[in-house]
C-alpha cells in the first residue's frame, strides 16, 4: 500500500464517511468502514477518521458496532477528547435487551485506556458484575482489572476485590477463572490473590468443569496452597490424579509441578508424579506442532536432571528424525548424552554418528561434541568413530575431532595414545582458528609421541604472518616453547623465529606480552621452564566434575512449566538480572534462583580455566572434596571464598559416637535447604563435611569436623557478606537438623 | 497473559496485528525479524525469543508466523497450544490458514480474536461455542449477506454456555440421528540401512461426528483395550469407569470432536506396513551413481496400500537423475535436489520400482551420507494396531442412532535409510 498517498485515501474515505447517501444504505456504509478497518491494519493512520468513525457506532448492525469499536480502542489514546463523545453511545449499548451486545460495549469500554475514562466505566462495570448474562459477567470481571491498570497508582477498591471474592462462587466456570485473573492483577501489590483452605477445596471441586486453559491457570493459583495435614494432601492429589493423563500437554505440565510443589517434602509423591507423567511428556516430546515438541523436550532434561534413568527405556524416542529443525535437534542429541548407558551405548553413538556427516555444520559439530561427551565414559568405542570420521578430510568435521581430542585426553589419560596415532595429517583440513587451537594445544602437550609433531608446528609458524587469530598465536608459543622442553632439537630453529616475529612484527598486545614472556623464561634456563609449563598432561578428576550429579527435584521443581526450561541457566540467571525477576510463587524457590545466579558465573569461569588449567591443581583437602560436589556453588568457588573468608564464629555440637551415612546426612540437611558440598566417607578420622547455605543475601559457609571419636563436632562458620541474623539461624537450623538425626537414630537403635 | 499477537509471513511482513491490552509497538518484533534472518530455514527460528521486555513465543504454521508478545511469566506449554488453537479456528473457519484468506477475512479474524481473548486470557475457544458467537463465512452466506445486507454475527448468546454439561448445548434436534467414529493412526518410524526397525510408534486417534437429539449417554467398547497403553481422553470421558472396566462412557459434545487419543510404542505390537528395497551407490571418481528402489507391503494384513508417495533428498553433488520407474511418475527439481515419485497403489504382483542412474558433478568427492527415504501412504480399513471397536450403545434416549466407525491408517513421519 502506498504510506505516501495515504492522505490522499483518508481524505476520499472521510468524504464516503460523511456522505448522507453511504450512510442510509446500510451495506455501503459497512463496506466504507470496512476499507477504514483493512488500511488500519496495514498500518496506515487513520486517526484523522476518528469524528466519523464515532458517528457510524450509533447502528444496530452488530459487526458494525464491533468495526467501529476495534477502531476506537486503537486511537482513543490519542484523540482522548473526540473519545469522550463516544461514550454516550457506549453507554446506552451497555444497558441494551441483547446480552451479547451489553458485554461488547462494557468490554470495549474498558479497552478505550485513556485518561478519565474510569469514571464513566465504573457504574457500568458494578452493574455488569450483576448481570444475568455470564457473557456480560466476564466482561465485567476483568474490566474490574483493566480499570485498576488504567490508574495503578489509585486505592484498591475493597468493595471490588469482595465482589470478585464472592463471585468465585459464580455458576459459571469462565466468570471464576476471570475472576482470579482479575484479583491477581487487582492485588499485584499485595501478593495477588490469596488461596485460602475454602477457596482452594472450592477450586478444586470446580476443576472438570472448566476448559483446558482454565485448568492450567487454576493449576498454578493452586501452587500457592499448602494443605494442612497428609490426609488432606492425599486427597488433593487424588482428586487431581486424572489431570497428568490430560491429552493437553500445558495441564499435564501444570499438575506436574503442582504435584511436585505439594510432595516437596514426600519424594515418593514426587517421583510417582513424574512416573504418570512420563508417558503424557514423551507424548508431548513427539506432537505433531515442533514448538511444542521442543518446549516438552526442555522439561524432559530438567527432570534427567534428579532422575537420569528416568527415561532410559525410551531413548529411541529421541533419535532425530531428517525433517526436525535444528533447535529440536540439538536438544535431542543433549538428551541422548544424559541416556547413554552399558546397554545402549552401541545404538546411541551409532545413531550420533550419522549425524555427524549432516547438512548443518553446525549440527555435525554439535553431534561430534556429542560423542565426545559420551566418550568420557566409553571412550574407546567412541575414540574408533572419532578417528573414522577423520578419514572424510572434512573441513568442520575434522576441526570439531581435533577439539574433541583434546578435551578427551585431558579428561581420560588412556586416550593419548591412540589421539596421537590418529591426529596426522589433520592439518591440511583445519582452517577455523578453534580447530587449529586445538590441534596446536595437542602437539604441544603430546609433542614426544607424535613423530611429525616439529614439522607441523614449522607450517604454522611459516604461516604466521597470514594467521587471524590472536588466540592461535597464543597457543602457538605455549606449543613450541613446550615441544622444545621435549624436543630441542629439532625445535630449537623453528622457536627462534617464532619469537622474533612475535616480539618484533606482532601488533597484538597479548601475543607480544607471551612471546617475550617465553623469552624471558627460557632465559631463566630450561630447568625452571619445565617447571612453569611441565604441568599435569591431564586431569581425570575435572571429569567427575562435569560429570553433573543428581540435584535434588525440589532445586527445580518451582520452575517446572515455566520459562526457565526453555533457557540454559546462564541465560537465565542473566535474563532474570535485566528483567528484574520474575515473581516465583513458591517461597522455596527464591533462594534457588540466587544460586543458579552464583552457579552460572561459575561455570563460565570453570570453562574458561578448563583449558587454561596449566596452573597445579588445588593442593590438600580438596582432592577429598572430589567426592562429592554440589552444582549450584562448585567446589573451587567454595574453596576461594573459605580461604579468603575470616571464620566468623566457631561453635562445638554434641555428638556421642558413631558416624551417621552421608546420604541421610545429605537429605536432612538438603531439606532446611543447607546444601552438602563434601562429605567425608563416615568413618575417616578426621571426618569432614563442607557445607553452604544462602541467607538473607548473604552465603554461609560452614565446616565440620571430627577429629576423635570421643569429642564432639566442631562448626567452622565463614559469611560473605557478614550479618549476624542469617548466621545465627543458620546455626540454629543446623543444630536442630543435627539433634534431629541423633533422636533418630536413638530410636531406631532402641527399636532394634 | 498474551499482551500482543502479530502474524508475520515468512519474508518478514507484520500484516496483522491486534492487542489486548496496551498497544505495544511493532518494533518488538525486530527481535523476531533478526532470529528470521539468521534461521536458514523459517522452520528454524526458535519459538521462544527473549527480548529486554517482553517474551515472543511464535509458532509456524501454513507459512505464517504467529508471534505472541508476553510480558510476565507464564508456562510456555499453554502459549503455544493456545496460539495452535488459533491457527485451527481459522483453518476451521476459512478452510484453509493462509495469507490471503486471514487478509481476505480480516474482520472475521479480528471478531474471533476479540472472542477467544480478553484481556490477555483465553474466554471462547471451543468451535461449537464461538460458532454460534461468529457464523463462519461460506460462499453462500456471503452471496446472502451482499444481497441482504445481513450480518455473520449470531443474534443469540449460545445457549451452551449455560448448560449443565459445559462441552454440550441443550435442546439440540435432528431428524437424522447419526454417530459417526473414525479409528486414525498415523505411524512413525525409522527403518535403517538393512531393513530393520530402529524405532516404530503409533499415534492413534479417535474422531467423531456424533449428531444426536437431546442429552444421549454412549458408551463404546473395544475388543482389546489392553493395547492402549498411554491415553488420552476428550474431558467428556468418565475416566473413573475406564480405569476400572476399559470402557468409554460419556455425554458426547454436539458435532465434531476428538474422542481420544492415544500411542502405541512397544515394538512388537507396531507392524511395518511397507517395505523399500534400495541401492544406491556413488563411485569415487565417477561422474554416474546407480539408484533403484522397490516398494512393497509388509504387514498389511491383506488391505491395499494406496496413496504411495516416496520423497527424497539427494546430495548437493547429484546433478539430474534419469529413472525409469513402473508405475506412476517421478520428478526431481535440479535446484532443491527433491525427488518425489508418486507411486499411487501398490500392486502387490507387480510391485513398483524406480531405477536408474544420477549424474554426478564431476571433480565433486563422493557423497559421504546417501539420502534418507521419506514415504507416506494409507491404507483403508485397517487399523494398525489392530485396534477394534467392540460396539456402541446408547442409554438417556429412547430412539436408535445410526451407527458406524471407520479405520484408516497412514504414514507419518517414516523414513527408510539407505
Amino acid at each position: 500500500m502506498p504510506y505516501l498517498g495515504s492522505e490522499e485515501t483518508v481524505k476520499e474515505l472521510k468524504r464516503a464517511l460523511s456522505n448522507p447517501n453511504v450512510q442510509s444504505d446500510r451495506l455501503r456504509y459497512r463496506n466504507v468502514i470496512l476499507r477504514v478497518i483493512r488500511f488500519m491494519t496495514q498500518g496506515l493512520d487513520m486517526a484523522p477518521l476518528f469524528m466519523e468513525m464515532v458517528k457510524a457506532s450509533a447502528t444496530v448492525d452488530i459487526v458494525q458496532k464491533k468495526l467501529v469499536y476495534l477502531f476506537m480502542c486503537s486511537y482513543a489514546t490519542l484523540k482522548p477528547d473526540l473519545a469522550l463523545l463516544a461514550i454516550n453511545t457506549l453507554l446506552k449499548d451497555c444497558a441494551d435487551p441483547n446480552p451479547m451486545v451489553r458485554g461488547l460495549a462494557l468490554r470495549n469500554m474498558c479497552n478505550l485506556r485513556m485518561p478519565g475514562i474510569s469514571e464513566y466505566i465504573q457504574q457500568p462495570i458494578l452493574s455488569g458484575l450483576r448481570d444475568k448474562a455470564s457473557y456480560v459477567r466476564r466482561a465485567a470481571v476483568l474490566g474490574c482489572a483493566k480499570m485498576q491498570n488504567l490508574q495503578p497508582d489509585a486505592e484498591i477498591d475493597g468493595a471490588v476485590v469482595n465482589e470478585l471474592y464472592g463471585l468465585l462462587r459464580d455458576q459459571d466456570p469462565v466468570v471464576m477463572v476471570n475472576c482470579l485473573r482479575a484479583l491477581e492483577e487487582i492485588l499485584k501489590k499485595e501478593g495477588g490473590v490469596v488461596i485460602n483452605k475454602p477457596i482452594a477445596h472450592h477450586l478444586l471441586n470446580r476443576m472438570k468443569d472448566l476448559d483446558v486453559w482454565g485448568q492450567s491457570e487454576v493449576l498454578t493459583f493452586l501452587l500457592r496452597y499448602r494443605p494442612r495435614c497428609h490426609s488432606e494432601l492425599f486427597d488433593i492429589l487424588n482428586l487431581l490424579d486424572s489431570f497428568l493423563g490430560s491429552s493437553h500437554s500445558c495441564v499435564v505440565a501444570a499438575t506436574t509441578r503442582l504435584f511436585l510443589s505439594l510432595g516437596s517434602a514426600l519424594p515418593a509423591v514426587q517421583s510417582g508424579a513424574l512416573e504418570r507423567a512420563r508417558g503424557p511428556l514423551l507424548a508431548a516430546c513427539n506432537a505433531q506442532s515442533r514448538e511444542l515438541r521442543f518446549v516438552a523436550l526442555c522439561h524432559v532434561q530438567q527432570v534427567l536432571r534428579s532422575l537420569p534413568g528416568h527415561f532410559g527405556a525410551h531413548y529411541k524416542k529421541f533419535f532425530c528424525s531428517y525433517s526436525e529443525p535444528n533447535y529440536i535437534k540439538f536438544r535431542k542429541m543433549e538428551i541422548l548424552v544424559e541416556l547413554v548407558n552399558d546397554e545402549n551405548v552401541g545404538t546411541v553413538l551409532e545413531e550420533l554418528r550419522g549425524y555427524c556427516t549432516d547438512v548443518s555444520p553446525e549440527l555435525a559439530q554439535a553431534a561430534i561434541f556429542a560423542i565426545g561427551r559420551v566418550g568420557q565414559t566409553y571412550s574407546e568405542k567412541c575414540l574408533s568413530i572419532l578417528t573414522g570420521l577423520l578419514e572424510l578430510k572434512q573441513e568442520q568435521i575434522t576441526s570439531a575431532v581435533v577439539q574433541t581430542f583434546r578435551d578427551l585426553v585431558w579428561l581420560c589419560p588412556q586416550c593419548s595414545e591412540s589421539v596421537c596415532a590418529s591426529i596426522a595429517g589433520c592439518e591440511e583440513h583445519i582452517q577455523d582458528s578453534e580447530g587449529k587451537q586445538a590441534l596446536v594445544w595437542l602437539l604441544g602437550v603430546h609433542g614426544e609421541q607424535i613423530p611429525g609433531s616439529p614439522y607441523v608446528l614449522e607450517e604454522f609458524i611459516d604461516a604466521l604472518k597470514t594467521e587471524q587469530s590472536p588466540a592461535v598465536k597464543l597457543e602457538l608459543l605455549t606449543a613450541t616453547v613446550r615441544l622444545f622442553l621435549s624436543r630441542p632439537a629439532e625445535t630449537q630453529d623453528m622457536l627462534g623465529r617464532l619469537l622474533t616475529f612475535c616480539i618484533e612484527e606482532e601488533c597484538d598486545m597479548s601475543v607480544r606480552d607471551r612471546a617475550l614472556f617465553c623469552y624471558r623464561l627460557l632465559q631463566c634456563g630450561v630447568e625452571e621452564a619445565r617447571r612453569v609449563l611441565g604441568g599435569p598432561k591431564s586431569d581425570p578428576s575435572l571429569g567427575v566434575i562435569a560429570g553433573r550429579p543428581e540435584e535434588p527435584i525440589n532445586s527445580w521443581a518451582g520452575d517446572f512449566n515455566t520459562l526457565a526450561p526453555v533457557y540454559s541457566r546462564e541465560d537465565w540467571a542473566a535474563l532474570t538480572a535485566t528483567t528484574g525477576g520474575s515473581p516465583s510463587l513458591i517461597p522455596l524457590v527464591t533462594g534457588g534462583a540466587a544460586q543458579a545466579d552464583l552457579g552460572s558465573a561459575e561455570e563460565a569461569e570453570a570453562a574458561g580455566s578448563a583449558a587454561a588449567a596449566a596452573a597445579p591443581s588445588p593442593p590438600g583437602p580438596s582432592e577429598e572434596l572430589c567426592l562429592v560436589s554440589g552444582p549450584p556453588l562448585s567446589p573451587e568457588l567454595f574453596e576461594r571464598r573459605w580461604l579468603a573468608l575470616e571464620p566468623s564464629r566457631r561453635v562445638s555440637l554434641d555428638w556421642p559416637g558413631g558416624d551417621c551415612l552421608p546420604e541421610t546426612l545429605q537429605a536432612a540437611l538438603q531439606l532446611v535447604n543447607i546444601q552438602a558440598l563434601a562429605l567425608s566417607r563416615p568413618h575417616a578420622r578426621p571426618w569432614k563435611a563442607y557445607l553452604y547455605a544462602h541467607s538473607l543475601g548473604t552465603v554461609v559457609l560452614a565446616e565440620l569436623l571430627r577429629d576423635t571419636d570421643a569429642g564432639g563436632l566442631q562448626v567452622t562458620v565463614k559469611q560473605d557478606p557478614e550479618r549476624e541474623e542469617a548466621l545465627s539461624s543458620f546455626l540454629t537450623v543446623l543444630k536442630t537438623v543435627m539433634q534431629t538425626l541423633l533422636n533418630s537414630r536413638a530410636s531406631l537403635s532402641s527399636h532394634n | 497473559m498474551i499482551h500482543s499477537l502479530f502474524l508475520v509471513n515468512s519474508s518478514g511482513d507484520i500484516f496483522l496485528e491486534k492487542h489486548w491490552k496496551s498497544v505495544v509497538s511493532r518494533s518488538v518484533c525486530d527481535y523476531f525479524f533478526e532470529a528470521q534472518e539468521r534461521a536458514s530455514e523459517p522452520e528454524n527460528v526458535a519459538p521462544v525469543i527473549p527480548t529486554p521486555h517482553h517474551y515472543l513465543i511464535s509458532v509456524y504454521r501454513h507459512k505464517i508466523f504467529f508471534v505472541a508478545v508476553i510480558q510476565s511469566e507464564v508456562p510456555p506449554l499453554f502459549v503455544i497450544e493456545f496460539l495452535h488453537r488459533v491457527v485451527d479456528t481459522f483453518q476451521d473457519y476459512f478452510g484453509v490458514c493462509s495469507e490471503a484468506a486471514v487478509k481476505d477475512n480480516v474482520v472475521v479474524v479480528y471478531e474471533l480474536l476479540e472472542e477467544m481473548l480478553d484481556n490477555g486470557f483465553p474466554l471462547a475457544t471451543e468451535s461449537n461455542i464461538l460458532k454460534e458467537l461468529i457464523k463462519p463465512p461460506t460462499i453462500l452466506r456471503t452471496v446472502v449477506n451482499t444481497i441482504t445486507g445481513s450480518t455473520n454475527v449470531g443474534e443469540q448468546l449460545p445457549t451452551g454456555q449455560l448448560s449443565v454439561v459445559p462441552w454440550r448445548r441443550t435442546g439440540v434436534k435432528y431428524t437424522n440421528n447419526e454417530a459417526y467414529f473414525d479409528v486414525v493412526e498415523e505411524i512413525d518410524a525409522i527403518i535403517d540401512k538393512s531393513g530393520s526397525t530402529v524405532t516404530a510408534e503409533i499415534q492413534g486417534v479417535v474422531d467423531a461426528s456424533v449428531k444426536l437429539t437431546g442429552m444421549p449417554d454412549l458408551t463404546l467398547s473395544f475388543v482389546n483395550p489392553r493395547l492402549l497403553d498411554d491415553v488420552s481422553f476428550h474431558p467428556c470421558v468418565r475416566f473413573k469407569r475406564w480405569e476400572a472396566e476399559r470402557i468409554l462412557s460419556f455425554i458426547p459434545p454436539d458435532g465434531n470432536f476428538r474422542l481420544l487419543s492415544y500411542h502405541v510404542s512397544s515394538q512388537n505390537l507396531v507392524a511395518i506396513p511397507v517395505y523399500v528395497k534400495h541401492s544406491i551407490s556413488f563411485r569415487e571418481g565417477s561422474s554416474l551413481g546407480h539408484f533403484e528402489i522397490t516398494i512393497g507391503p509388509k504387514q498389511t494384513m491383506g488391505k491395499a496400500v494406496e496413496g504411495v508417495l516416496v520423497t527424497s533428498q539427494m546430495p548437493k553433488a547429484v546433478l539430474n537423475m534419469n529413472l525409469t520407474c513402473t508405475q506412476g511418475a517421478y520428478t526431481f527439481d535440479p535446484v532443491t535436489k527433491m525427488l518425489s515419485w508418486d507411486v499411487g497403489k501398490i500392486n502387490p504382483q507387480k510391485l513398483p520400482s524406480l531405477k536408474g542412474s544420477m549424474s554426478l558433478q564431476t571433480g565433486a568427492s563422493k557423497p559421504d551420507e546417501n539420502p534418507t527415504i521419506n514415504i507416506q501412504c494409507k491404507i483403508q480399513q485397517l487399523a494398525l494396531s489392530g485396534l477394534k471397536v467392540n460396539r456402541l450403545d446408547m442409554y438417556g434416549e429412547k430412539y436408535k442412532p445410526f451407527k458406524g466407525i471407520k479405520y484408516m491408517t497412514k504414514a507419518g513421519k517414516f523414513q527408510v535409510r539407505t
